[in-house]
This record gives C-alpha cells, sequence and structure tokens, in this order.
C-alpha cells in the first residue's frame, strides 16, 4: 500500500539535479502513501525519513538540492505496522543495501524467526524490513545481488514490488503474479521505475525513452560503471 | 466418571478396554481459527495460483529421505488389530496419492509392503515380528516411545484377534491375550536412544530417515531429546490420538491435546531447524492439517479418521446375518476394535468379517478422503496468501477460546492477548 520510485543516473551532467528528478517522482506517488516518506541518495548514503506527507518532507529536506548518482524512494500507506519514522522504508542495511517495497509479505514471522536465530537483529517489526535483512544475510553468506533476489522469491510469499540499490547496483522484481504495479523506464541518462508511469513522465527525455512493465519474477538489474 | 462405570468395575473386577481415542471435550484445533487475507495482505486464487503441499523428511542425515506430495501421512496401526484388508486399502489409497503408511506391532506383511510406494517400519518396545530383513525393506523407520492414547503404556491385542497369522508374526500362541512391553528392551533415555538411533542407521546403511514417535506428555523435553539424540523426525501423538485397544484410564487420562503439543514440540526444535515435525491425534480436516502446520508442523498423520474413511462406523451395510447389533455394538458409536468383532472387517482377524472390506474400494475411499483434506488445506493457505501449505505461521491463526489461545499461544480472537504473555 504504497509509492516507490528510484533512479540510477548514468549522465555526469545530469547528476547535480539528481535532487530535483527525485523531488517530482516523488511528488507523483505521494497519493500511493500519504502517511510517511523516506528516501536514500548515494553515493552520499544519505538516508531521509519522516512522518507526514511526502511533498510536505521533500520540502523540508530540501530535497531538490541533492545531487548524486542514484535515489530510491518511498511513500507509505501502513499495512500492519505503525506508523513512524523506523517503519519508513527504504530499509538500509549491511553494505548500505537499500530496499523499498509496494506490497505486503505473507509469511515474513517465519523468515524474520529464521534470521533472528541466525543473529541477524532488526530495527522494526516491518514486512519488508525482512526483506532487506534477507538480502543483506544472503549476501553475506557469499551470493550475489542477483542471487540472493531470486532466493528472496523462492522464499517469500506474498505480494511484492521491490527496488533496490546499492551504491553500485539498482534491481527491480516483482512477485510471481505482478499484482501490484511497476514500470520501468530507460535512457542512455537514466533508468529509473515507479510504481505509476506519471512519476516517470516527469523525467527529461521520457518522450524517447524505452519504456516497458518488468515480468514477474524477473530480476532487472543495473550496474554502475 | 458415570454410575454406570461403576458397575461396569464392579462386574469385571478389572479396567474397561476399548478402542478409538479421547472423547471428553478438550481443547482442539476446532477453538481457532484463520487470519485470511484481504486488504492488509492478498489470497491466492483457489483454481489457478499454485500452492506447493510436497513434503520431504529426513534429508537430513538419510541418503532417501523421504518425499511425500502431502502433508498427510498414514499412522503407524498394526496387522493384528487391522485385517490384512486393511492394511492393503491403506497402502494402496497412501500410494496412490503419494504418501507413506506405517507398520505397527507385531512387524510388516508382503501385502503392506507391495501395497504401499513409501512404507514406514515401527521399531516398538515388543519387538513382534521386528527383523533385520523388513528393516532393510522399509522406506524410513519409526522409534516408538509411546502413542497419544496410551503413553507410558504398551500395546494390547486381545486374545480373538490374534489368529494363527498374527500369532506366528509375533510368535506368540494363539488366542491368548497380548500386552506388550511400554519400554524398549535393550535402551532407556536419550543418551541410549543416540546409540539406538546409530544402530538402526548402520543396520540401513544410512539410508532411510529415523524417526522418534512420543505420545505427548512432556513434550518440549520429549522432542528435544529426539533431536539430540539425532532423529531426523520427531513424530508426536496428542492426546486424542486412537489406538486398537487399551485400558479406558489411559485414553481419557494421560496426555496432552494435541493443540497444546503442537506448540511446545516447534518450540523444542528450534534450534533443529533441520529435524522435521509430524504431529498426530484427531487430526480429521483439512483445518486441523492447515492449523498443526501454522503451529509448527511439517506433517500430520491420520489413523482414526483414515480408518473412517475406510467405512469404520459405516451405517449403511447389506452384510447379511452378523451385523452390528449381533456384534454387540452400534453404528456411529462403535469403539469394539478390541473385540475382533469388527462389523466393516477393518479390525479384525476373523476371515468372514474381513472379506466384508474389500481393499481396492476401500483404497479409493481412502484416497479421495485424502485428496480432500490436502484440497481443504491449500484453500485455507491460499487464503492467507501462501504460495506453499508450510508457509502458514502461527501469527496466520487466533483462538476462539481463552484455553485455546493459552495451549496454541495464539491471540484470543478480536484482541492482542495472549493468556501467560
Amino acid at each position: 500500500m504504497c509509492g516507490i520510485t528510484a533512479i540510477q543516473v548514468r549522465d555526469a551532467a545530469l547528476r547535480p539535479k539528481l535532487g530535483e528528478l527525485i523531488t517530482a517522482m516523488l511528488g507523483q506517488v505521494a497519493d500511493r502513501g500519504p502517511d510517511s516518506a523516506g528516501i536514500m541518495i548515494y553515493p552520499e548514503k544519505r538516508v531521509l525519513k519522516g512522518v507526514g506527507h511526502p511533498t510536505t518532507l521533500a520540502t523540508e529536506w530540501r530535497l531538490h538540492e541533492i545531487s548524486g548518482t542514484q535515489a530510491i524512494a518511498h511513500t507509505r500507506m501502513a499495512t500492519e505496522s505503525a506508523i513512524t519514522a523506523a517503519h519508513c522504508h527504504p530499509f538500509v542495511v549491511g553494505d548500505a543495501l537499500s530496499l523499498v517495497h509496494n506490497g505486503s509479505f505473507a509469511n515474513h514471522h517465519t523468515i524474520r524467526r529464521e534470521l533472528t536465530a541466525q543473529g541477524v537483529e532488526f530495527d522494526s517489526d516491518n514486512d519488508s524490513e525482512v526483506a532487506a535483512r534477507f538480502l543483506a544475510y544472503r549476501m553475506a553468506q557469499g551470493d550475489d545481488l542477483e542471487k540472493a533476489i531470486r532466493l528472496l522469491c523462492e522464499r517469500f510469499d506474498g505480494f511484492y514490488t521491490l527496488a533496490i540499490q546499492t551504491p553500485q547496483a539498482f534491481a527491480v522484481v516483482r512477485d510471481i503474479i505482478a499484482c501490484k504495479p511497476a514500470i520501468i523506464a530507460e535512457t542512455p541518462g537514466w533508468v529509473a521505475m515507479a510504481s505509476e508511469y506519471r512519476a516517470l513522465a516527469v523525467l527529461p527525455g521520457i518522450e524517447s525513452a524505452r519504456v516497458y512493465e518488468p515480468e514477474p519474477e524477473e530480476v532487472y538489474l543495473w550496474t554502475l560503471t | 466418571m458415570s454410575y454406570d462405570d461403576i458397575r461396569e468395575r464392579a462386574r469385571l473386577g478389572r479396567y474397561p478396554i476399548r478402542g478409538g481415542g479421547a472423547r471428553r471435550k478438550i481443547p482442539t484445533f476446532d477453538d481457532l481459527t484463520f487470519l485470511t487475507a484481504s486488504a492488509s495482505r492478498y489470497p491466492l486464487e483457489g483454481y489457478r495460483e499454485h500452492c506447493a503441499t510436497r513434503t520431504v523428511l529426513g534429508a537430513k542425515n538419510a541418503r532417501d529421505p523421504v518425499v511425500l506430495e502431502i502433508p498427510i501421512t498414514i499412522a503407524g496401526m498394526s496387522f493384528g488389530a487391522l485385517s490384512a484388508q486393511a492394511k492393503e486399502a491403506l497402502g494402496r489409497a497412501a500410494s496412490e496419492v503419494g504418501t507413506s503408511t506405517t507398520t505397527g506391532d507385531g512387524g510388516m506383511t508382503p501385502e503392506e509392503r507391495m501395497s504401499s510406494k513409501t512404507l514406514v517400519y515401527q521399531c516398538l518396545p515388543s519387538r513382534y515380528g521386528f527383523n533385520p530383513d523388513d528393516l532393510r525393506a522399509a522406506d524410513a523407520i519409526e522409534i516408538v516411545l509411546g502413542q497419544g492414547a496410551k503413553p507410558g503404556g504398551g500395546g494390547m491385542l486381545m486374545g480373538q484377534k490374534l489368529g494363527p497369522r498374527v500369532a506366528a508374526m509375533r510368535t506368540l500362541p494363539e488366542g491368548i491375550d497380548q500386552r506388550s512391553a511400554c519400554r524398549h528392551p535393550d535402551w532407556t533415555g536419550p543418551d541410549d536412544l543416540l546409540i539406538k538411533i546409530e544402530e538402526l542407521r548402520e543396520a540401513t546403511g544410512w539410508r532411510v530417515p529415523v524417526f522418534v514417535k512420543i505420545g505427548a506428555t512432556r513434550v518440549y523435553h520429549d522432542v528435544r531429546l529426539a533431536a539430540v539424540a539425532g532423529a531426523d523426525v520427531v513424530v508426536v501423538d496428542g492426546m486424542q490420538g486412537g489406538t486398537g485397544a487399551t485400558q479406558d484410564v489411559f485414553i481419557e487420562h494421560t496426555g496432552i491435546p494435541t493443540l497444546a503439543a503442537v506448540r511446545q514440540a516447534a518450540d523444542a526444535l528450534a534450534d533443529f531447524p533441520e529435524v522435521k515435525l509430524i504431529v498426530s491425534g484427531g487430526i480429521r480436516s483439512g483445518a486441523d492439517v492447515a492449523k498443526a502446520l501454522a503451529l509448527g508442523a511439517d506433517a500430520v498423520s491420520i489413523g482414526v479418521a483414515a480408518l473412517v474413511a475406510l467405512g469404520c462406523n459405516d451405517t449403511v451395510h447389506d452384510f447379511g446375518p452378523a451385523s452390528y447389533d449381533d456384534l454387540g455394538t452400534t453404528p456411529g458409536d462403535c469403539t469394539a476394535c478390541h473385540t475382533g468383532g469388527c462389523p466393516v472387517g477393518i479390525a479384525t482377524q476373523s476371515p468372514g468379517l474381513a472379506a466384508r472390506l474389500d481393499p481396492v474400494r476401500g483404497a479409493q475411499r481412502v484416497a479421495n478422503y485424502l485428496r480432500a483434506l490436502t484440497m481443504e488445506t491449500t484453500m485455507l493457505a491460499r487464503a492467507c496468501g501462501k504460495a506453499d501449505v508450510h508457509h502458514l505461521e502461527p501469527e496466520d491463526l487466533v483462538a476462539l477460546t481463552v484455553e485455546a489461545a493459552a495451549m496454541a499461544r495464539v491471540p484470543l480472537a478480536g484482541t492482542e492477548w495472549i493468556p501467560g504473555r
């Protein structure tokens, strides 16, 4: 019950405008999650989270002034856990891996117990944090990001569109039924995804972008060079 | 105890014996209900979206783990307690739906080996009929420490059922009352159980899984010790679990309800993720199966329910001369398994009565029942948003009574309250 949007900027000339781009994108998914919002900026590894309307929060954070390579943002309509900044996505875990989730997992309590038994610690009771911790745990065991995401698809029940960023990579995956919306747009200058097309329509060069809907359980992965 | 019960004891000078399981009112899985999905979570489509039921047992130590297509197995019931026809029918049904069946006291018959694709061979305190050849012919071994109907008690087979074949398999005289040992002759306690498990693994070349079955009493400790001793699978039989014959006082006054046992057993196995849990005792519907899985079981076993599917207590029959009345029992309320006078040919060694059960027709009914239970289980799992029945979890349940909430450690419906928390 959320809006998600993320971007990886490939064109160095556009990187000073990262803040402007993500602010505009966030504003277009605000209706999907008016309770609270959060964002992670790379390479700075700056996390901003807050309770309130996403547009108001973006202004408070002076988000439009930020520059960088990647940003991943989330607007939240809470399902089963509390509305606090701690429950806001992105969940940033491990080696600056950040995850945003639109949907709801159905067997996360068991996976949380399994991870806890392996010594993994949690910051919140949020189901999405379990997915982030699962990926970080698998990567600590030696799996690469793509393998860890595939294992997540095998292990987790429920509905999800996930966007994931690390300092060097950006990934998108949807559950096997692909119920929650997702759209990707790619140009030579950037690759971006959002819950709804309207958040991509604000990007420069969208007219000539390759726009497509991600397939169920297919891992889309882009690496920064 | 009623006045009639007193009079019965006064007349007999001994305890009453019967078949079946506990019949008094105790908390059961019926006291729980599922929180299926709606807005905060999403259900899966009943007919189009996959929900896995495959269950693998014993992958930790066995070269050939037991792979079941459904999480429902047939519990151990002996040839002796049951007719050869009944054992064959259960084997045929289990094989048809891709699950296992289990021997019982008195050993393995060629008919049940032939009809069962996956056969679990019990190692019981009596060792009646137990031999290395059959051990090596089995797909899994189950060391029985006790059963839910009579934890702490031994097996019992009344003389009426010790016909020539049963007696020969057990090296006993025909027609005597058999009272089996309540304790294994060569080991007691978890330290020596460890040695026994290794012995059985060596005898079978580490090929098949070793199960340990306990009657549900001090469940947490017993299950943990079974895991420590090296069991691949622990089978926990709750107080509703049935029997072919035992003292009524055992059936009604020992052990704890399956509902309480499953949660304790799951807790005990928290540190042993590779050890699997089978729960039995009073499993009747797919809802029971789904609830047992949600509380931590990997599979369930059914005994009495399989027999009812086979025709036990059937009210419609065309048996000719020896009907229920003549055998001194009533359809719908018959627990005369111990007398050998089973009107439907299931719990008997009388060739005439046993011939009433057609193994092929019986197998069809049991297979249908197993399929229906599986459909009900996946229906509930899908409604909870699960693509695998093993993904059900305690958080999917709430309790309708305070007692069930306390035993299953799930909140009372409509509250966040778990008694004792």
